[in-house]
């Protein structure tokens, strides 16, 4: 009777609950949070000393293998690039499959299989289980590193790093590490050409054999799988892995700068600064402080609501975006803000990043603003625990960097129960406002007046090397006239280049590993035709009679006129630096820049269109070493850059016999000289435009 | 919140298919169905696993809804219902669901609408309340339009003007659909946009936004009955639409040669073929999508290995088939590598496309297609936010939400004849939209051409 009289009260309760009108002018209190179940895991460790951990997770018929090796950063010293390639070769040839073979075999289970210097990931069907441990134990025990393979890689590395050169978030990197950790810690190596081509086979292998073994490595497996059975499988596959030691070097701690460093990097043709504030910092991973600091930095700069993004793009329009990072390490963290600006707005920029700073210092903290942050961080650890891997990730973290059991069961209580004071002691324990480095990507003569109030000017080449400024000055009386001169004097001088009635130059160019040839005829004063071939057939063709030109090739047909005539009248002279002389063509001597520790004049030069480009000559040689061009592409405009080198004598004259010529910003065309002749007979004809 | 065309959320519908199917029982996913009085659509599906929950709701409204000369409208919309409600200020929409911890974006084809919140599970009520409001009473204002106008238009230059290859579907769209709804993209026309009034867009929101034409999916951490009753007291008071929703007719017309050069912000010229294809979901369409595996499915794939690795007449190669609520097209492209010419790299995709018809295929690579297939599956449907637009796409789509569970057999079924034969009817080379992309720098200009003739 009582039971009955509660359910009818409860009834009532529930229907006056489904009537009620929904109050839609607030926001519904959220319910209780669940508690988040973290997934087990269990482990085992082999006799060789592999630590293994398996996460039974039987939603979807999946299976996942990610083997990490646990090893100290490594010092590449002249070989900087090694251990990136030695991940890549890994999948291109075992002793029992060629590149071709393992395509084959990973599609034919559509599985997937990938590696790095420290890791292998091989993932698929759980039926195909034993097959998807086979491929991937066959990468990780018998690479053979094949050469032919190693070179494709190291020309792809080279052209990626020559796209680079020019790019100022690859030269805001270079600086960072430079500077943060210092060119001889393992963080702070800077790949070059030059460290790229020292790489061998046998770096790979020695790194392969000293590497490679159970003692350091963690092996995390996820999905459909029976832990028994799993057991049974692994001892199969990797029992038989030697251990062997492994070298455990240790490094110094880089240390703060004991006050601000502005380190500025010139890009005589930058329309924008890019803004890196940075420093190193300890913080080790899973200390006490890094989820405080997480936060903090969730606040500072964490995301599109944060105070950076809201103050340099929201309010003062300076920027795309801005965002500051705190990265928590082994060895040692590192702090950063950045941005990218116009020019204008360089100092101004660096002024609001510094305020927002100390700001958090201050403890000027709203309570919305924690709210968001602790709830967004809260919110994607929540999300990232769909995915099973996460679960992985989780397990191997707390084995490697020796984490209390709880921490990730307990991480959403920690984030949680963190208070405002907590949030500004972290602010005044990380945030340095007062020893950090203040990089700067830009034009230097713009900006570097501004920088000055910020702490002491430094000035650095794009690798990160410092270099003197007093050298980039230009030295009094000289001009733009007086380099080209210099230039024509070094090469052989006016009479001998006028003595050059007729030059035929026969070429190789390749593009991303494409070749073809190429053969360009000159008449003085400045005729010209351009022919680029491919198996005998003409592709393109540009032909200049003195007056016009005409450009055809499979794309179809263009006459050269008006402004761009002109222009080419002048580039299709036998030495275009005589013909600037000769022609009165506006240049004008703008910069000073040092170039692996040698001054390189630039000199910009206006071309009868108005277009310009600046030729920067070596102060030294004399010779021209490069030339950049502004291009228009859908991104807004953009610089350019052709390099010129391996001078050699034809008939008196030094002429380059190596360049390279942008085709836009990511892709360069190799060109090197084959064959040059100096006046032979060339008929006036092949230069007519019908 | 990003534009999705019709091409990937197409591609997400093929691969987002059954994980169950030849697997023991305990993997299907399970699901609950039901109508409300206003007639929304509602689907659970509990899973307490991890405590996330994702609100995702569909409309069954894209670019073949809208009328004539308001081209873009359905993704317009899309921006326009992130403006807020009488009761969400301007702005704060994201706000809301981000400093309760959710993520949330939306994306727009040519047949449907989709948006979605995935938040911790206590916060169940708040993306409810959320997607009613904006169901229920959406801020479709001067200021919204006019703020909206820009983003999208920024959103064009960014994605499909200024984007190297960008028009490929609008151009191919534009000859393959040619005289159908279909025949422009969701993008649309800036002037079309410019030109809209807010009565043109208040007209579309009663139209469309209604109940009758949603479907919601409410997936994870849920309780099953608590979940009903708060979808009860959000969605219930929501009148029903008043009009009736036109549902356009796509009648295909016989597609001859159709030759066309794009001159394009590329320095890479490209090759594009398109067919025309049967539409989703029938059996043609399941031995299309084996088919483009076959081509171009991973590193050992015919024209990955044929054409790039091999011959290296292309930097990258590649087929799609896009399947529509009605109709679709089979994509087959190449980006030329340097110094080589359309006309080679045309000759080697359709002696490749001959092949099938020709030769029988291995036992073995057709194993491989079912593989790889199979492994497709198995990967989709992995998270909540997957499942919810599954399930919704399914019902509205095949009124059978219940092909998560079983689509796979479709596909499975495919025999290596029923591959020979889809080639044979769809992959005519007579029969297509024959696109070359071409630098625009190549570009001949009218006055020039008169000059060559001196």
């Amino acid at each position: 009777m009582k039971s009955k009289y509660i359910s009818c009260i409860l009834v009532l309760i529930g229907l006056s609950v489904a009537e009620a009108q929904v109050d839609r002018s607030k926001l519904p209190e959220p319910g209780i949070p669940r508690p988040v179940n973290i997934g087990e895991y269990k482990s085992f460790e082999l006799e060789n000393g592999l630590k293994v951990f398996v996460i039974e997770n039987h939603k979807l018929p999946r299976v996942s293998y990610n083997l990490v090796l646990n090893r100290q950063p490594i010092l590449e010293g002249d070989k900087v690039g090694y251990l990136s390639m030695v991940g890549q070769m890994l999948r291109r040839g075992t002793e029992k499959r060629t590149k071709e073979q393992l395509d084959e075999e990973v599609d034919f289970i559509g599985a997937s299989l990938a590696a790095s210097s420290t890791s292998v990931f091989a993932s698929g069907l759980s039926k195909y289980n034993e097959k998807i441990l086979e491929l991937m134990t066959d990468v990780t025990f018998n690479p053979t590193f094949p050469k032919e393979e190693l070179e494709k890689i190291r020309t792809q590395t080279i052209s990626n790093l020559a796209a680079n050169k020019e790019d100022p978030s690859a030269i805001s990197s270079n600086l960072r590490q430079a500077l943060v950790y210092g060119k001889d810690h393992p963080y702070g190596e800077i790949q070059t050409e030059e460290t790229t081509n020292k790489i061998t086979v046998e770096d790979l292998k020695t790194y392969h054999d000293q590497y490679f073994r159970p003692n350091i490595a963690y092996l995390a497996i996820v999905g459909d799988v029976d832990f028994k059975e799993t057991q049974r499988l692994i001892k199969t596959y990797f029992g038989s892995w030697e251990n062997k030691a492994v070298p455990n070097p240790t490094y110094e701690i880089p240390v703060l700068p004991k006050d601000n460093i502005i380190a500025l990097v010139n890009r005589s043709g930058a329309v924008q600064s890019a803004i890196n504030i940075t420093y190193p910092v300890e913080l080790k991973i899973g200390s006490e402080d890094q989820i405080k600091a997480r936060v903090m930095n969730q606040i500072l700069g964490g995301s599109g609501s944060a105070k950076l993004f809201t103050n340099l793009r929201e309010d003062k329009g300076y920027t795309y975006g801005s965002y500051s990072s705190l990265s928590a390490d082994e060895l040692v963290g590192r702090f950063n803000a950045n941005v990218e600006v116009r020019n204008e707005v360089t100092d101004s920029s660096i002024v609001q990043i510094i305020y927002e700073m100390e700001q958090m210092k201050k403890g000027e903290i709203s309570k919305d603003e924690i709210r968001l942050a602790k709830n967004s961080i809260a919110g994607s650890f929540s999300r990232s625990l769909e995915r099973p891997q996460t679960v992985a990730n989780f397990a191997l973290n707390l084995a490697r960097y020796n984490l209390p059991e709880d921490y990730y069961s307990t991480y959403l209580q920690k984030v949680q129960s963190i208070s405002k004071e907590e949030v500004q002691a972290m602010a005044n324990k990380y945030l340095k406002t007062k020893n950090a480095y203040i990089i700067v990507v830009g034009k230097a003569n713009e900006v570097e007046d501004k920088l000055r109030p910020f702490g002491e000017l430094k000035y650095y080449d794009t690798y990160g090397n410092e270099i003197d400024p007093s050298l980039s000055k230009i030295p009094d009386g000289l001009t733009a006239q007086s380099v080209f001169q210099k230039y024509i004097d070094v090469i052989g001088g006016k009479e001998k280049i006028e003595a050059i009635k007729s030059i035929k130059m026969k070429m190789q160019s390749s593009v991303m590993g494409q070749t073809m040839d190429m053969e360009q005829s000159k008449l003085a004063p400045n005729l010209s035709l351009t022919e680029v071939k491919m198996g005998g057939n003409i592709m393109q063709k540009i032909v200049f009679d003195g007056e016009k030109g005409k450009m055809s090739g499979m794309q179809g047909t263009q006459e050269i006129t008006g402004d761009q005539a002109l222009d080419m009248a002048i580039s299709s002279a036998i030495v275009e630096e005589l013909a600037y002389l000769n022609n009165g063509i506006e240049a004008k001597l703008s910069s000073v820049e040092q170039i692996d520790g040698k001054d390189i004049y630039g000199v910009e030069v206006t071309s009868p269109s108005g277009k310009t480009s600046i030729r920067y000559y070596d102060s030294d040689s004399g010779l021209l070493i490069k030339a950049s061009n502004t291009l228009e592409t859908p991104q807004g405009a953009m610089t350019v850059t052709g390099e010129f080198g391996d001078y050699q004598e034809f008939e008196g004259v030094l002429f380059p016999t190596k360049m390279t010529q942008p085709l836009n910003p990511q892709m360069k065309m190799d060109i090197s000289v084959s064959e040059i002749l100096i006046n032979t007979e060339i008929s006036a004809d092949i230069f007519k435009i019908e | 919140m990003s534009n999705q065309t019709s091409m990937s959320s197409s591609l997400s519908i093929i691969f987002s298919v059954a994980i169950v199917w030849g697997f023991s029982q305990e993997r299907r996913i399970e699901f609950e169905e039901y109508g409300l009085d206003n007639g929304l659509h509602v689907i659970l599906h509990q899973d307490n696993t991890t405590p996330i929950v994702n609100v995702s709701v569909l409309y069954h409204v894209g670019a073949k809804n809208e009328p004539e000369g308001r081209k873009g409208f359905a993704h317009f919309f899309e921006h326009l219902m992130f403006e807020g409600s009488p009761n969400i200020a301007r702005g704060d929409f994201f706000k809301i669901i981000e400093s309760a911890g959710g993520s949330l974006n939306a994306n727009t084809t040519n047949d449907r609408t989709f948006y979605f919140e995935t938040l911790p599970s206590h916060q169940l009520e708040l993306g409810l309340y959320m997607e009613s409001e904006r169901m229920l009473h959406a801020t479709i204002d001067s200021t919204g339009i006019a703020t909206q106008k820009e983003v999208v238009k920024e959103e064009k230059r960014r994605n499909y003007d200024n984007r190297p290859y960008g028009s490929i579907l609008s151009e191919t769209f534009s000859r393959v659909f040619k005289d159908t709804p279909y025949e422009w993209t969701t993008i649309g026309d800036m002037d079309d946009i410019d030109a809209a009034t807010e009565e043109d867009f208040k007209k579309f929101f009663e139209t469309f936004y209604v109940p009758n034409n949603a479907t919601i999916a409410i997936t994870g951490d849920i309780d099953i009955k608590e979940t009903k009753k708060l979808v009860e007291k959000y969605f219930g008071e929501i009148p029903k639409g008043a009009k009736e929703i036109p549902r356009p007719k796509v009648e295909m017309k016989e597609l001859g040669l159709v030759e066309a050069e794009v001159f394009d912000n590329i320095q890479l010229p490209a090759v594009i073929h398109a067919y025309q294809m049967a539409e989703q979901g029938s059996e043609d369409y399941y031995a299309m999508q084996m088919l483009t595996t076959l081509l171009s499915g991973g590193q050992s794939s015919r024209f990955q290995k044929e054409i790039v690795d091999n011959q290296q007449l292309a930097v990258a190669v590649g087929s799609f088939p896009i399947a529509l609520e009605d109709a679709g097209v089979f994509i087959a492209y190449g980006i030329l590598n340097m110094g080589k010419t359309p006309k080679d790299l045309e000759k080697i995709m359709d002696a490749e496309i001959a092949r099938i018809k020709t030769e029988e295929i291995s036992d073995s690579e057709f194993q491989k297609l079912r593989n790889q297939i199979e492994n497709s599956f198995v990967s989709s449907n992995s998270t909540m936010r997957g499942i919810a637009e599954s399930l919704a796409d399914y019902h509205v789509y095949f009124g059978d939400a219940n092909l998560i569970n079983n689509e796979i057999q479709r596909y499975m079924a495919v025999t290596k004849e029923d591959l020979r034969n889809v080639a044979k009817k769809y992959l005519d080379p007579n029969r297509r939209v024959e696109l070359t992309y071409l630098p625009k720098s190549a570009q001949q200009k009218p006055e020039e051409e008169e000059v060559e003739d001196h």
